[in-house]
């Protein structure tokens, strides 16, 4: 809410400003690419004060405990939801307050049109593991990517078997898929938004005419993807936080009911893993997937803040945690997967690249030139 | 430089400085412009302001640029049926919500209040000291409590079964578990303490003899409650209408638990999930509830203002023969014990009893640890924190600081409840104490959540606005309407020669205040210190923007908790956030005869 | 000692005008009543006068100092004035001990803690509450409550005493009681007093002058007798003196220098004044006080007893006259039987004639 407030506010003396403040941090963080590791670890420990973590993924703390504590370095570690992070970056910053040094971010079109394009976050690429790194996941650099995906309950009779995300409009799952609501996390509308791009559209059609046997009748829908959208969103019964979808969906009495929620969350101790499925594993086991996708991804970005008081230690920071040590704290579960192309995924768990390819990616323009448009549509499936 | 006043407007302005009661409405009136007009001027600009990012997209123009966007959205955007559902829609179901929740919360606490004053009921005492407990308490504790308890597979997104469904095997149908309903219902209950503390006092103070000289004319019962008492009361009954109107209307917890299960939105929710994308128009929202507001004020004044000599009626504490409930009085009894028992002991427990339990619907002993609360090295659970809440240095230190913002605030608030209390009685009937007595009562009629929307955006242009300034700030002005009212009506009970007593020997001003005036009225004022204190401590919708950090305050850490699913954590420290609030109530009742009581007033 | 001097003090509450352009002079050392029924600005002109109320003009004066002027803008605070003031609820701190109460004012003016100790010792006993010393004001009646707001009031030894209905919270005998009090004070004190009060008798039995307000505008300021046998205008004839006078609608016609034909009630008499007649209206108001009309053997003057109220030491007679009721007191317990005839005279040179029109006082004299 936030964040965009205090960018009008100081729109013309603030944007010189910070502008002329996020060089010195950007001329830092582009010097910085050409430092080795020992270079950085030098130039970090000079540097005074705590070192301040933004992150919206709850684990991001951990791995600032574990860095800390390897460089012995005195820092702080938030979990905020994604929102309140470009809040609180657009007002440290303007408000030339003491705040970030570095943050881990997801929802990549928030990211562009409020942290990027106002230079509020500085992108940096640690050279000792720029070559295990591929070159679109540079640019912002991504940290790891993290999937929501098709999981069901497979106690009971009914056991959904999906092969088709059609299957999921159908009255039998009416009020019986558990989806986190859309205007509660951006990752989600930024999924929905995706689907009625040509590419996704096209492939629902598609999806649709081999579920069938016949063509797509549209009625007043503009394509494939809205259809689907508003179909799957009538089926949804919207909760507010996965981990307790994912409990939820868990238990015994939710028998013949499916979820589409952060595979990670099978990890929480209060969810009986052993009455879920996942539909992905399934459709890998037998060699098919699920048409047209099983899920989605979004990426989870690392970058500086361009009014770091420690960027050598945030950079030192963002190149720890493209490490495999710096990665444990989400390695060591299912559901994340790290871009540094030398992290192995886990052996009960799919690679990267099987992922992607089963999976609706978000494209941040794509995104922000139609969000408007899809979140009003959206909306009227949300009443 | 020439003066422009002459010497006869100097000396009058010098006269009229020289009384402290003057000084301190010129100063307040200042001060409550600026912390609570200039930023509604802040607020309205931004409506019309692009804000950069999705809002800045959709206009194709640069943020900071004027633009009817979000007003054209909000008010007249046929398309998807977008104003319809994203504001008529929300706005019907605020008002439906507001209007049960102030039925409910009259009818329940003006009975209430009538059986205690009025009749020979039993187990008054228990009652009247366990009715107050859900306004004490967090309004959420109530609506998660409700959740938890009636719960079942067959409403909304529900899997599992709470309470109700598990032990006693009764599904409860999705319009009594969501919605409109149960977010009417809760409210209701929460405010109705609120009813009660203010329909008993003016049943309290009325002449009995106004009853007595009916029943003398051989009226019955029922005609002297129909056409002498309800009367009486009506003001009150007005009064407490508008107060839950405008309360209910901006509450934000309990629809977002109740009511986005089934989707069932109200401004508050709407406002908080456009703020994000399409601040103008979350904005926008803002600004209709604070019309509301002003409008409910206004119908307030109106109401109270023309018929204050019902309100005033006071006389000799009579005896008034209590109406003799006879065979009814045995199980109203019981029936209200019962009541308050589900509303206010019953939720305590239940967030205990789901502290303990590892797996959600499993009740059973060996699904139970006390890890959430003592234990240590808790990775195995992976749920945001490795020791149990007591323990862990994250809770404690944000205990700390709500505590220390909570202090805060109360110490402002109430000292500044006593000036303007002191003021406005001085000067009483002044059209400057009529305006600042309007202006610290209106930060009451303002959302908390659209306040602290206010604030953030003010943040960014003052630069000393950060962290606990900001907190202590906004929650200074928030609470002051609680800590004036208190001041107002301790000041209104004292005949201005107690003070004038002390004028005429020469006593300077503050010692006339702290050896006098405060001394006299110590437990009208120190209530007036306890509601900001208590209301800060289980507040959320109005720091929930501004805090620095999720950990800062435990409601904040509860909020974030609940909305990672942490379940176990989030009740723990839901009960510790109950047992200090009630702690923090009961300690200063007993030291200093302070009480919410007398904190509320119309 | 000090004099106090007002000059066209007026105060006004918006519109609502309470003191309209008072002129007064309190000399040294007197006892001044301000009288008048509620709302008559009385006690705001004691309040102004403490400095507690701001006048909207004018000046006053207290021994020779500007305590207050709007065109000098002057406006000294009341603890400056050197006064004292007694409240009508006594105003004593509930949280305070009788003794703490006397004392406070002291230790605000800086006294040593052995004078504080003697002066209250002193006034405990002038009063006669030295056992009460630690009690709480709660714990007294509303006779000693009031003799410790006096012993608080006269502790600083103010120059000047401002009393406000002191004694109208408490009962008819006490009150009798405390009337004697101060009158004595007054003497023991050497101070002036002003005293508000709405009971005639009280400022008849107290005071050395009476201020008579009424509508915040002054009727008259003379000494309690003059008042009560010269009221300068109907008003105050009929605010003063209880019962209260008889009026009597009359015609005249001039007959000499100081002398008139007076027809009322059916009668026609000679009128007599103390001084030259300058001008007289035909319709005037005959004025008696009833102690003037004496039941006699017998008269020119029948009248029918209409009701007996005898109190023991007199008796207050109604009686019909030529259509018009009338009162008259007579000294001892007389019961007149209803209906019975009696015989009246007017007796003595204290019969007042009134100017129907303006209300004012033309003349005194006797009738025969």
């Amino acid at each position: 809410m936030k964040k965009f407030i205090a960018l009008l506010l100081c729109a013309l003396l603030a944007l010189t400003a910070a502008s002329a403040f996020a060089e010195s941090i950007a001329d830092i963080c582009a010097a910085g690419e050409a430092l080795t590791h020992d270079e950085l670890v030098e130039k970090a420990l000079a540097e005074e004060g705590t070192f301040i973590v933004y992150g919206n993924t709850s684990r991001i703390v951990t791995a600032a405990e574990n860095f800390g504590a390897l460089y012995g370095i005195a820092f702080e570690g938030s979990n905020l939801k994604d929102a309140e992070i470009y809040t609180k970056l657009s007002a440290e910053i303007e408000g030339k307050a003491k705040g970030a040094d570095m943050v881990m971010i997801q929802d990549g079109a928030s990211l562009q049109s409020m942290a990027l394009d106002t230079g509020y976050l500085v992108n940096f690429v640690p050279a000792s593991v720029k070559a295990n790194i591929a070159e679109g996941d540079q640019n912002p650099l991504i940290h790891q990517f993290i999937n929501k995906v098709f999981i069901w309950n497979n106690k009971g009779e009914n056991v959904p078997a999906i092969t088709n995300v059609w299957q999921l409009t159908e009255p039998q799952f009416k009020g019986n898929i558990l989806f986190k609501t859309p205007d509660a996390e951006q990752v989600n509308m930024n999924f929905l938004v995706m689907l009625t791009n040509e590419e996704w559209s096209g492939k629902l059609a598609e999806a649709y005419k081999n579920l069938y046997g016949k063509e797509i009748e549209l009625g007043e829908f503009e394509n494939a993807g809205y259809k689907w959208i508003a179909e799957f969103l009538a089926n949804c019964s919207f909760g507010n936080s996965d981990t307790t979808l994912a409990e939820e969906l868990s238990q015994e009495t939710a028998a013949g009911k499916a979820g589409l929620f952060v595979l990670s969350k099978l990890r929480s101790s209060s969810v009986y893993t052993e009455n879920l499925t996942v539909g992905q594993y399934v459709a890998a086991e037998v060699g098919t997937i699920i048409e047209p996708f099983s899920g989605f991804m979004y990426p989870m970005y690392a970058l500086v803040s361009s009014n770091a008081s420690r960027p050598y230690t945030a950079m030192l920071f963002i190149e720890y945690l493209m490490t495999a040590d710096g990665f444990k704290p989400w390695g060591k579960s299912i559901g994340a997967y790290s871009t540094n192309t030398e992290i192995a995924p886990l052996d009960n768990d799919l690679p990267l690249s099987d992922w992607k390819a089963s999976l609706v990616m978000e494209d941040p323009e794509y995104i922000l030139d139609n969000y408007e448009d899809v979140y009003s549509f959206v909306t009227m499936y949300l009443q | 430089m020439q003066n422009p006043f002459s010497a006869k407007q100097r000396a009058k302005l010098r006269a009229f400085f020289s009384k402290p009661a003057n000084v301190i409405l010129v100063v307040f009136c200042v001060l409550l412009c600026m912390l609570t007009l200039y930023p509604l001027i802040v607020l309205f600009l931004e409506t019309i302001t692009v804000h950069a990012g999705k809002e800045a997209r959709a206009v194709k123009l640069t943020a900071g640029d004027f633009t009817l966007y979000s007003l054209e959205r909000i008010f007249a955007t046929a398309k998807n049926q977008y104003s319809k559902l994203t504001f008529y829609e929300p706005l019907f179901n605020t008002l439906a919500v507001a209007v049960t929740a102030s039925l409910i919360s009259i009818v329940f606490g003006g009975s209430v209040a009538w059986l205690i004053t009025r009749t020979n009921l039993k187990f008054k005492k228990f009652i009247s000291t366990v009715f107050v407990f859900p306004y004490i308490m967090p309004a959420w504790t109530l609506a998660t409590w409700w959740q938890t308890f009636f719960k079942n597979v067959n409403a909304g997104a529900g899997t599992s079964n709470g309470i109700m469904a598990a032990v006693f095997g009764v599904n409860m149908p999705e319009w009594f578990v969501y919605g409109f309903f149960p977010i009417s219902m809760v409210l209701g209950l929460h405010y109705a303490p609120f009813a009660y503390i203010l329909i008993g006092g003016i049943l309290r103070n009325m002449d009995a003899n106004l009853e007595e000289a009916a029943t003398i004319l051989k009226t019955s019962r029922v005609r002297i409650l129909w056409r002498i008492t309800l009367p009486i009361v009506r003001p009150a009954l007005l009064s407490t209408f508008l107060l839950v109107f405008a309360s209910s209307m901006s509450a934000y917890s309990v629809p977002v638990f109740l009511g986005s299960p089934v989707r069932y939105y109200v401004l508050s929710t709407k406002m908080m999930s456009l703020i994000n994308n399409y601040p103008g128009q979350g904005y926008i929202i803002a600004g209709v509830m604070i019309i509301f507001g002003v409008a409910i004020l206004a119908l307030n004044q109106y109401v109270t203002g023309s018929r204050k000599s019902y309100t005033t009626v006071t006389g000799k504490a009579a005896q008034i023969s209590l109406i003799n409930l006879r065979k009814a009085n045995l199980p109203i009894a019981i029936g209200l014990t019962v009541l308050l028992v589900l509303v206010a002991v019953v939720p305590l427990l239940t967030f205990a009893l789901e502290s303990v339990i590892i797996k959600a619907g499993d009740y059973s002993l060996s699904n139970m640890t006390l890890d959430f609360w003592i234990g240590r090295n808790l990775t195995y659970l992976d749920q945001g924190d490795s020791t149990g809440i007591l323990l862990s240095a994250k809770v404690i230190k944000a205990l700390g600081f709500s505590l220390l913002l909570a202090l805060t605030c109360s110490f402002f608030a109430g000292t500044c409840g006593v000036l303007v209390g002191y003021g406005v009685v001085k000067r009483r009937g002044s059209k400057l104490a009529t305006i600042v007595n309007n202006l610290s009562f209106f930060p009451y009629l303002m959302p908390s959540l659209a306040f602290g929307a206010i604030y953030l955006a003010l943040s960014t242009r003052v630069p000393f606005l950060h962290g606990f300034t900001v907190l202590a700030l906004v929650g200074s002005v928030k609470y002051l309407p609680f800590a004036s009212r208190s001041g107002i009506n301790a000041m209104l009970q004292l005949s201005g020669e107690i003070e004038e007593a002390a004028v005429i020997v020469g006593v300077p001003w503050p010692k006339r205040m702290l050896r006098i005036l405060f001394p006299i009225q110590k437990s009208s004022f120190l209530s007036g210190y306890l509601l900001p204190m208590v209301s800060c401590m289980r507040e959320l919708s109005l720091f929930v923007l501004l805090v620095p950090t999720s950990n800062t305050l435990l409601t904040t850490m509860l909020m974030q908790y609940s909305e990672k699913g942490w379940a176990q954590f989030g009740n723990a420290i839901n009960l510790l956030i109950i047992i200090v609030v009630l702690l923090v109530n009961g300690i200063v009742n007993k030291l200093t005869g302070a009480s919410i009581d007398k904190g509320v007033g119309g | 000692m000090p004099e106090i001097i007002l000059k066209n003090v007026t105060k006004r509450f918006d519109k609502f005008v309470a003191v309209d352009n008072l002129n007064l002079t309190i000399p040294s050392n007197s006892f001044i009543t301000l009288l008048g029924p509620s709302g008559c600005g009385k006690t705001t002109t004691l309040r102004m006068i403490a400095g507690l109320e701001t006048p909207t003009e004018g000046e006053i004066i207290i021994d020779g100092v500007t305590v207050f002027s709007s065109e000098k803008g002057i406006n000294i605070p009341p603890n400056k004035r050197d006064v004292g003031f007694l409240f009508q609820n006594y105003a004593l701190w509930p949280h305070m001990t009788v003794y703490q109460n006397i004392a406070f004012g002291l230790e605000n003016l800086k006294w040593d803690k052995k004078r504080i100790r003697a002066r209250v010792d002193e006034l405990l006993a002038m009063l006669k509450i030295e056992e009460f010393e630690h009690r709480y004001p709660s714990e007294l009646s509303g006779g000693q409550q009031q003799r410790v707001a006096i012993a608080r009031t006269l502790a600083p030894n103010p120059k000047v005493l401002f009393m406000d209905e002191p004694l109208s919270n408490l009962d008819a005998k006490l009150r009798t009681e405390m009337r004697t009090e101060l009158k004595r004070l007054h003497v023991d004190t050497d101070s002036t007093f002003v005293y508000v009060t709405h009971d005639q008798l009280e400022a008849m039995t107290l005071s050395t002058k009476v201020c008579l307000m009424e509508k915040g505008l002054l009727q008259q300021y003379a000494a309690p007798l003059d008042m009560y046998l010269r009221p300068a205008n109907l008003f105050v004839a009929d605010f003063m003196g209880s019962p209260t006078m008889n009026f009597l609608p009359a015609k005249t016609k001039k007959t000499g220098e100081t002398s008139c034909e007076l027809s009322f009630c059916g009668l026609t008499r000679t009128f007599t004044a103390g001084k030259p007649l300058a001008s007289l209206p035909e319709n005037v108001v005959l004025g008696i006080r009833p102690e003037f009309i004496s039941i006699v053997s017998d008269s020119s003057i029948p009248a029918s007893v209409y009701s007996t109220l005898p109190a023991g030491m007199e008796t207050t007679v109604k009686l019909k006259l030529g259509g018009e009721i009338i009162t008259s007191v007579v000294f001892g317990g007389i019961d007149f039987p209803v209906d019975s005839t009696v015989y009246l005279a007017f007796k003595g040179s204290d019969m007042l004639l009134y100017d129907a029109q303006s209300k004012k006082l033309i003349a005194d004299g006797e009738i025969k």
